[in-house]
């Protein structure tokens, strides 16, 4: 895979013209290089010569001083989180993903590293997890400068029981998670791993899309894709069925998942197997035929799963109105559309936004109102400053701030 | 200090002599020395004494009786038992049973006491009132000085209220000022008529309040350049019960624009228009292929992408995106994103909308 220098253009930011929108809309095939704003010029930049070796060098090396590496924030799978910062000004703080050696790719980068940096240098939404610059350091590893983002995830936030919510504030992140899905397949890149913990949350409150080591661009028609991609609980029947040619519908999936576990605080379907985890979702949705699903009988894995099992039913309006209160009825109509078992009946990306469930009242809690988890170092530190007796939540914070009688006026 | 002696200006003298304590201390240290003040000895609450245990209406004793309760009655203060109020209010208004007091009061009315001295009791009253209609804050005023000389109106009012100098004119203002204040927010609000607020002490003499307009006109007037809060207007219409220098007015916070669930975002091919359908042979398997239908794979998406990709590009400029990006990390955001929107609208001769 190598870095696709087509430019293609991004949809226009707010505030934009449409007029405009060529020009306004980010060309980011030249991102790596652009950021760092001591290159001579972009021609000379992306004209790789004989010299280019040395060139290159000299520009990884100027990108890499450009940043302090600190403490670690936390490990993956595939790489290590340090937090750090610029060097020219400590207060904008970065996360540095370092990429770990991985023997499978001795001679190279590993594919999950080459999928992040490749689409995150393409995407810029609010909602998606920004990539400030790549360098790699003597011993070869990669490492990748990302947005600092320190509150936490959004499965952090509904396993945490010391912030209570409402429906306006799912309505809020669950938006702001819609939003960074519909940017990704409006410009053609499938995440494929969706799931709470990979919905970091920002010092303002904001969701971002994080962890593109699974992304790909949609594919060509005829084109095989892999089955096996996902976290299980948010992987679609049309996958866990072992189908090759899928669209963005199965994200969507994964994002009703997340929707549903914000709504009830709990995995919405756990389970131990990929076997298991169709059995869940049947127990739910009833299992798929031909009626409700044209086709479905000549997946793969179909046989094997439903050849001898005894019919399972969906459950009807009453179990949705019962385990989902928070939602709303709108918002459980849209959970239930984004829940299709047919991936050709689920809403896409952009109907789920086209949804009355957003405009409709209560409207989504500001990103300032949200309520927050601490996380980090800084917590430790705003832990110290509180004193006994207060907890943590964005909105006590504030009232708290209010009774504060040393800023009273005589 | 007597009576005569409070005009404009007073309340800062005091405040700057005695180097910024708590409005309440001023308060407490000045009713102690009013206290012996020969001038009104009837009207003066019954001073709290802490031995004192015994109903001034029943005679009742605490000792006999642990669980009696004290209530006060913000019309008077007069202090009875909570059998006594029972007794004498619970068919309706009755006049107070102290002696020498004539005021009606309400059973609805009575309340414990908070502060053992019934004066201090009387003062937080009065200061919670005044606090509720005047309250601006900094912010609200174009300097610093315009909300000091606010604050000190406030304290003038709140003295003018305490001391019963006044009265009826100061709550007559302040009740303007709270309308005018609910008004200017809520213009659709029905505009109650101000009716006197009978927690309130309203003792007052026209004699009082004549002589302190005019005494304020004087000191108003020789002091020349300060504009006197307290209005000079008669003008029913227009009275707003004060004027403060240097207030600002009011905005109203803007109504909210409809939640936007793309975020402002949006997307619209500008080099060409879009089918549902390309008819072309060498996808036609595939547009049939059931494997490619049940799995959501969507047709339309590839053509949208390969339109997309073809034209993306056209119109882009990327050294004009370079400099707006620049301009943006140097803090000049607007500009460099105009300039570069100017350049690309430059650009017409690349614009072949509708090619297909
Ligand atoms: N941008 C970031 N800002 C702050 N912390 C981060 C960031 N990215 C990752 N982390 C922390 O590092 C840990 C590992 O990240 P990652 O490698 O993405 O994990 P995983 O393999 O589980 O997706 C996360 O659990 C998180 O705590
Ligand atoms: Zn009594
Ligand atoms: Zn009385």
């Amino acid at each position: 895979m190598t870095f696709s220098p087509v430019l293609s253009p991004r949809p226009n930011p707010p505030g934009t013209k449409m007029a405009t929108n060529a020009t306004a809309a980010k060309a980011k095939a030249l991102a790596i290089l652009n950021n760092s704003r001591a290159v001579p010029s972009p021609s000379v930049a992306s004209t790789p010569g004989d010299g280019g070796l040395d060139l290159a060098e000299q520009m990884n090396d100027e990108v890499r001083r450009r940043f302090v590496s600190g403490t670690r924030l936390g490990e993956g799978t595939y790489a290590i989180v340090y937090s750090g910062h610029y060097r020219h000004d400590p207060s904008k703080l970065v996360a540095i993903k370092k990429i770990k050696l991985n023997a499978d790719f001795k001679d190279g980068i590993a594919m999950d590293a080459i999928r992040e940096i490749k689409f995150l240098s393409e995407l810029s939404h609010p909602n998606i997890i920004q990539l400030h610059a790549v360098f790699s350091t003597k011993d070869q590893n990669i490492s990748l400068v990302l947005e600092h983002l320190p509150l936490g995830d959004l499965e952090m936030l509904w396993k945490n029981h010391s912030i209570s919510y409402g429906g306006a504030d799912i309505k809020s992140w669950a938006n702001m998670l819609c939003q960074a899905v519909w940017f990704c397949h409006e410009n053609y890149v499938l995440h494929r791993d969706i799931k709470g913990n990979n919905l970091l949350i920002s010092a303002d409150g904001t969701v971002k899309l994080a962890d593109f080591g699974l992304a790909r661009s949609f594919a060509d028609p005829g084109r095989d894709m892999t089955c096996n991609v996902i976290t299980r609980f948010y992987r679609p029947p049309e996958l866990l069925l072992g189908c090759r040619h899928y669209g963005g519908c199965v994200d969507v999936w994964s994002t009703g998942c997340v929707i549903a576990e914000l709504a009830i605080r709990e995995f919405f379907l756990p389970s131990e197997t990929d076997i298991q985890q169709l059995s869940v979702i049947c127990d739910v949705f009833g299992i798929p035929t031909e009626e409700t699903w044209p086709g479905v009988s000549k997946l793969r894995h179909y046989e094997a799963s439903f050849g001898a099992a005894a019919p399972k039913h969906p459950h009807g309006i009453n179990y949705w109105k019962q385990r989902f209160p928070l939602l709303g009825e709108d918002g459980i109509d849209l959970l239930r559309g984004m829940l299709r078992m047919d991936p050709m009946k689920r809403l896409s990306a952009t109907q789920v936004l086209q949804h009355p469930y957003w405009t409709n009242a209560p409207r989504p809690t500001k990103k300032e109102n949200l309520p927050k988890q601490g996380g980090g170092e800084k917590t430790m530190g705003e832990d110290l400053k509180r004193r006994g007796g207060e907890i943590e939540t964005g909105r006590l914070d504030k009232v708290a701030r209010k009774l504060d009688f040393g800023a009273m006026k005589k | 200090m007597s009576k005569s002696a409070r005009a404009p200006g007073a309340s800062s003298k005091r405040l700057a002599e005695d180097g910024g304590a708590s409005p309440l201390s001023h308060s407490l240290h000045s009713l102690s020395l009013q206290h012996s003040s020969p001038s009104k000895p009837a009207r003066s609450p019954a001073v709290a004494d802490p031995s004192s245990d015994i109903c001034p209406v029943c005679k009742s004793s605490r000792y006999l009786n642990p669980n009696m309760r004290f209530l006060v009655n913000p019309e008077c203060y007069h202090k009875m038992c909570e059998s006594c109020v029972d007794r004498i209010f619970s068919h309706g208004p009755a006049p107070c049973p102290i002696a020498g007091c004539k005021r009606t009061l309400r059973k609805a009315k009575f309340r414990r006491q908070t502060f053992e001295d019934l004066k201090v009791e009387r003062e937080v009253d009065i200061r919670r009132r005044v606090a509720r209609a005047m309250n601006k804050q900094e912010s609200d005023f174009e300097t610093l000085k315009d909300y000091n000389d606010y604050l000190e109106t406030v304290e003038e009012i709140t003295w003018n209220l305490i001391l019963k100098i006044d009265v009826e004119n100061t709550e007559r203002r302040l009740r303007l000022w709270e309308e005018t204040q609910k008004a200017e927010r809520d213009p659709n609000a029905p505009r109650r008529l101000a009716e006197p607020d009978p927690s309130l002490p309203s003792d007052t003499s026209h004699v009082v309040l004549k002589k302190g307009a005019t005494q304020r006109k004087a000191l108003a007037a020789s002091s020349g350049n300060t504009p006197d809060p307290f209005g000079t207007s008669d003008d029913a219409d227009k009275d707003a019960g004060f004027v403060f220098h240097g207030l600002k007015k009011y905005v109203p916070p803007e109504p909210e624009k409809p939640f936007n669930p793309f975020g402002g975002w949006g997307i619209e091919p500008k080099y060409y228009v879009f089918q549902k359908d390309y008819d072309v042979d060498w996808l036609t398997r595939q547009k049939n292929d059931p494997g490619h239908l049940v799995g959501g794979y969507d047709m339309q998406d590839f053509y949208s992408r390969c339109l997309r990709e073809a034209f993306g590009g056209l119109g882009i400029f990327i050294e004009d995106e370079i400099i707006a990006r620049e301009n943006q990390a140097s803090g000049d955001a607007g500009v460099g994103t105009r300039s570069a929107a100017t350049a690309a609208a430059g650009g017409k001769d690349v614009d072949m909308s509708d090619v297909f």
